[in-house]
């Protein structure tokens, strides 16, 4: 082997190390205010105790779509939008973050798309009237029978509604629970019982409302200084809450899935290289970008596992708490179990799957993330106990490992039917992946669905209630149960199994998303919209595949070429 | 075995039935799921899961604003195929019984899978469910079965105890003939059954509907009937009414209005003495007796989402010399006398808590089932991995 070929996988990990720690670096401060100081003050909101920066960046998010604003063509943080919302909220009126989509909400202003796609609060407030006297007729009507226009328009009023509360520090609740007070409690009741009754103002509220009023008065100094003694008289009160929002500072700095969604595209770039040029019979380059995409995985897996992680520790709860962090752990899981095939096989194929699946399974869950915080506290009832936990960590296992096998076999037609590379060794190895994936999940969403039920049974004593999400798992089930005794029997060979496993994406997609999308049952806790076009498009992707799967032998590539060698059953019964 | 017998019973133990009965278990189960649309849990349970053969509605696979399709077909229930499975299953090993370490793990796993089945069908045929609605600070000894009402007369002319004959929704929902029964002070004639309904006064009455009954408390009020509540909900519940007519030896009493809305019992009075009438869900009663002396609810801070729901519980039970604490929450329940009680809700204002109840003789056979299963599996796939990563070498 030539030394650059060698010294080729030692060279990617060391550039993606260096992008890795790039990233870690603490934040910058651009002008004279430290925001640092305030991003890191604790709050609480949703029930859970958290840094301003991610009730900011939330926030920012639900109205704006972003995490970040412009302000005079400059890109701006989130906390930046937050403080001037909260200490001058003449200029936060004038930034253009209000997201409106429907052009029937638009027209109502006398906008179009050509105004741009983000307005001011003021340029909305202009025409109050007519959006609360809107908004008021949306509200007669329940739900699920409001169309498009009434559902944004509801939309952008609690937007509006969300940033008047945030203004007056309504919402997050700042004041926290010591010198002498039992909860955390809004900044707005502290001043209005100041008002009312001069009663003394708690030490806390008093740093917060210096901190905005220095801000206010564009006296950096003071504000910096205040800031940094407010956060050392709460390290000392609290110091396990500014801790973790510490902590949670620098996992919103570091955003590891943003970082591993990008590493899993460079991986999936050097494992297909890698494998065409095996396929191309070259000597010396398949074997090192191989070996480089494995090992970039094995980073990348890392920071998927340490975001995960992350969450974890934040949240104080098991990985999969809502449809963003199943995704997420679904990816992990997939990646996991795809890098463990690779070892087995060494055929590329896991690499490709491992690096395809990880960023596949992080962009969903980017997109289901929109909503505000990802880390919402837990119903009463799905709070944590041990059945739980593992019933969730068990069968999202058993999902990931049903999509596994379902694009492992995605790759075996397309490589079959459009590629003359499935030669009998892939053939078989392929065939053999599969098959060893769909035990796996057998045997895993067997156990999660038992364990959920043994939940169900502690928690309301229904062992089995046939709920739209338990039947979806109970699908996966007998869908693996399917594949393994049809592949017993005889019935199906490869190409059968490749088939019926797709069938399996289709069975475990229904079972993720479309049994929230039906709206009833305990566990629709993710119930969307725009998500039926979606789920629509793959299923019906799936099916075009099982089509191609089930195309006669002779019209696959493969195996129509007559000095390609046949497999040992050169026409497998479907 | 003798061959003759091995030859018939081959297609019962054959895999392809195996494959087959998959198939339709997840036609089945996701024809169920899609029913629970329009349907309540219980009666898409009764009419898929719980039933030899179910009519499904080809409406179900396509939205109705998209197209409307008529017609419906015939499927086999929930006990046809578990019935069928198990038979295939028993057959499949018996015909094959061979006692190996390699088929050790098989036939753990599936003797794991029969008495899933068999806890489901005990679940089925003898699980009882009913709900405890006790007050703070009071107690109480009965249990409600929300999906069946009971129209109830109460004779409280003793200072000791009430005599209480209920009509089961059974009877009232097959109406026509007048109901009569010696231990009944009158004659009860259904007119008509509302499986669900809402009440309206006189004056918000929808066009149309007028009130009907001439006696009782419901005298002004006008009883609509709505569709049936749909879904797994716990909130959604059937509130059934009836229009009824009473009369005693051939005297009409007048038409009355009962209703599950109609919380306090109405009075008819025959022959000088006063009967209390009230359609309420179906009751049972319990030897013991349980008091709440506090029900809590906590939220997080500055949400609405609940935290955690608890009701501390004394419970008397003279018979067994029973008298303590309990504190039944979340994820917490008390078993007791071979019930279960579980933390399922709470009134309004939180003036009072809601436990399940429930009678389940079988609860026991999933965790058994799910060890079975789990370690068959494991032995299974473990050894066939450890075999394969062997062969390869990691």
């Amino acid at each position: 082997m030539t030394s650059p070929g060698r010294a080729f996988p030692w060279i990617a990990v060391l550039l993606a190390s260096a992008f890795l720690l790039n990233h870690a670096r603490p934040a910058k401060n651009n002008g004279p205010y430290d925001f640092q100081q305030i991003r890191r003050i604790p709050v609480s909101a949703d029930g859970r105790v958290k840094p301003l920066d991610t009730v900011a960046r939330n926030s920012l998010m639900i109205i704006s779509g972003r995490q970040t604003f412009r302000l005079n063509g400059l890109r701006q943080p989130a906390i930046r939008w937050l403080a001037d919302t909260i200490a001058r909220p003449e200029q936060s009126r004038g930034y253009d973050v209000f997201r409106i989509d429907h052009p029937d909400v638009l027209a109502l202003m006398g906008l179009t798309h050509a105004d741009g796609k983000r307005f001011s609060f003021d340029t909305i407030m202009t025409h109050q009237n007519t959006i609360s006297k809107q908004a008021q007729q949306a509200m007669q009507i329940t739900g699920k029978k409001r169309n498009p226009f009434q559902k944004h328009l509801l939309k952008l009023y609690r937007h509006l509604i969300l940033f008047s509360r945030l203004s007056q520090l309504d919402t997050p609740y700042t004041v926290p629970p010591v010198d002498g007070r039992e909860s955390w409690e809004p900044m707005s009741k502290i001043m209005h019982a100041v008002h009312q009754s001069d009663s003394n103002m708690p030490a806390s509220a008093a740093y917060i409302t210096s901190i905005m009023s220095a801000y206010n008065q564009n006296d950096p100094q003071r504000f910096n200084r205040i800031a940094s003694q407010y956060h050392h008289y709460l390290k000392s009160l609290m110091p396990r809450d500014v801790r973790k929002t510490g902590y949670e500072i620098f996992f919103n700095d570091f955003e590891p899935f943003y970082l591993a969604t990008v590493l899993y595209v460079i991986a999936f770039v050097l494992a297909c290289m890698s494998f065409l040029l095996r396929c191309l019979s070259r000597p010396v380059w398949p074997e090192s970008l191989g070996k480089a995409a494995v090992w970039l995985l094995i980073l990348t897996f890392v920071v998927h596992t340490f975001g995960l992680g992350s969450r974890i520790y934040l949240q104080g709860r098991p990985p999969v708490t809502n449809l963003y962090s199943s995704a997420v752990f679904i990816g992990w899981g997939c990646v996991l179990l795809a890098l463990f095939l690779e070892r087995l096989f060494r055929l590329g194929l896991g690499s490709i799957t491992a690096a395809v699946i990880g960023f596949v399974t992080l962009i969903i869950a980017h997109n289901l993330g929109g909503d505000g915080d990802t880390m919402e506290m837990m119903q009463a009832v799905l709070d944590s106990n041990f059945w739980l936990s593992t019933h969730v960590i068990a069968v999202t296992v058993g999902y990931s490992a049903t999509f596994l096998a379902g694009f492992l076999a995605i790759l075996f037609i397309l490589l079959g039917v459009f590629t003359p590379v499935l030669k009998p060794e892939l053939f078989k190895s392929l065939g053999k992946m599969v098959y060893g994936v769909v035990c796996f999940a057998m045997l895993l969403s067997f156990v999660g669905t038992v364990l959920g039920g043994i939940w169900a049974d502690q928690s309301w004593g229904r062992f089995w209630g046939w709920d739209p999400k338990e039947n979806g798992a109970v699908l996966i089930v007998l869908m693996n149960a399917l594949i393994l005794h049809a592949r017993w029997g005889g019935m199906i060979r490869e190409r059968g199994m490749m088939v019926l496993a797709i069938a399996g994406n289709i069975i475990t997609s229904w079972s993720w998303f479309g049994t929230n999308m039906l709206g009833v049952g305990l566990h629709s806790y993710g119930f969307m919209d725009s998500a039926i076009f979606w789920m629509f498009a793959f299923v019906c992707s799936q099916l075009l595949l099982m089509g191609l799967g089930m195309l006669p032998t002779k019209m696959w590539r493969s195996f129509s070429k007559p000095e390609a060698q046949q497999p040992t059953q050169p026409t497998p019964s479907v | 075995m003798n061959p003759n017998v091995k030859k018939t019973f081959q297609p019962l133990a054959s895999l392809q039935l195996t494959v087959v009965l998959f198939a339709m278990a997840m036609f089945l189960i996701f024809a169920g799921t899609l029913a629970q649309v329009h349907q309540g849990i219980w009666t898409v349970m009764r009419l898929y899961f719980r039933s030899f053969v179910v009519w499904i509605d080809l409406q179900l696979f396509v939205p109705i604003n998209i197209a409307e399709i008529p017609g419906r077909f015939p499927f086999p229930g929930g006990f046809v195929i578990g019935t069928l499975m198990m038979i295939n299953l028993i057959a499949a090993h018996s015909m094959r019984f061979k006692l190996t370490s390699k088929r050790a793990g098989i036939l753990i796993l599936h003797m794991g899978i029969v008495l899933l089945l068999v806890g489901e069908l005990i679940t089925a045929v003898f699980a009882q469910e009913g709900n405890m609605t006790i007050d703070e600070g009071s107690y109480a000894n009965y249990t409600e079965d929300i999906r069946q009402a009971e129209l109830a007369v109460i004779d409280a002319s003793s200072p000791d105890y009430d005599q209480v004959v209920v009509i089961p929704e059974s009877i009232l929902v097959d109406y026509g003939d007048p109901i009569r029964d010696s231990r009944l002070p009158f004659d009860v004639t259904v007119i008509e059954w509302m499986p669900n309904s809402r009440l309206f006064g006189p004056m918000g009455a929808p066009p149309g509907l007028k009130p009907r009954a001439t006696a009782g408390t419901g005298k002004g009020v006008v009883a609509q009937r709505i569709a049936r509540a749909t879904g797994v909900d716990g909130q959604n519940v059937d509130a059934p009414s009836a229009y009824i007519k009473l009369s005693h030896e051939g005297q009409s009493l007048g038409t009355w209005l009962v209703s599950l809305y109609l919380d306090d019992a109405q009075r008819v009075t025959v022959g000088g003495k006063s009967y209390k009438l009230s359609l309420r869900f179906k009751r049972d009663y319990k030897p013991y007796t349980m008091h709440l002396i506090d029900f809590r609810h906590d939220k997080f801070v500055g949400t609405q989402k609940p935290r955690n729901f608890s009701s501390l519980i004394r419970l008397v039970d003279p018979v067994n010399r029973e008298d303590r604490q309990v504190l039944i929450y979340m994820n917490n329940p008390l078993r007791y006398g071979g019930e279960t009680f579980y933390q399922s809700a709470f009134k309004e204002g939180d003036t009072g808590t809601i436990l399940q109840v429930v009678r389940n003789p079988g609860w026991l056979l999933p965790y058994i089932s799910c060890t079975l299963v789990s370690v068959g599996m494991l032995l299974h796939f473990g050894l066939n991995l450890t075999k394969f990563v062997r062969k390869v070498g990691l």
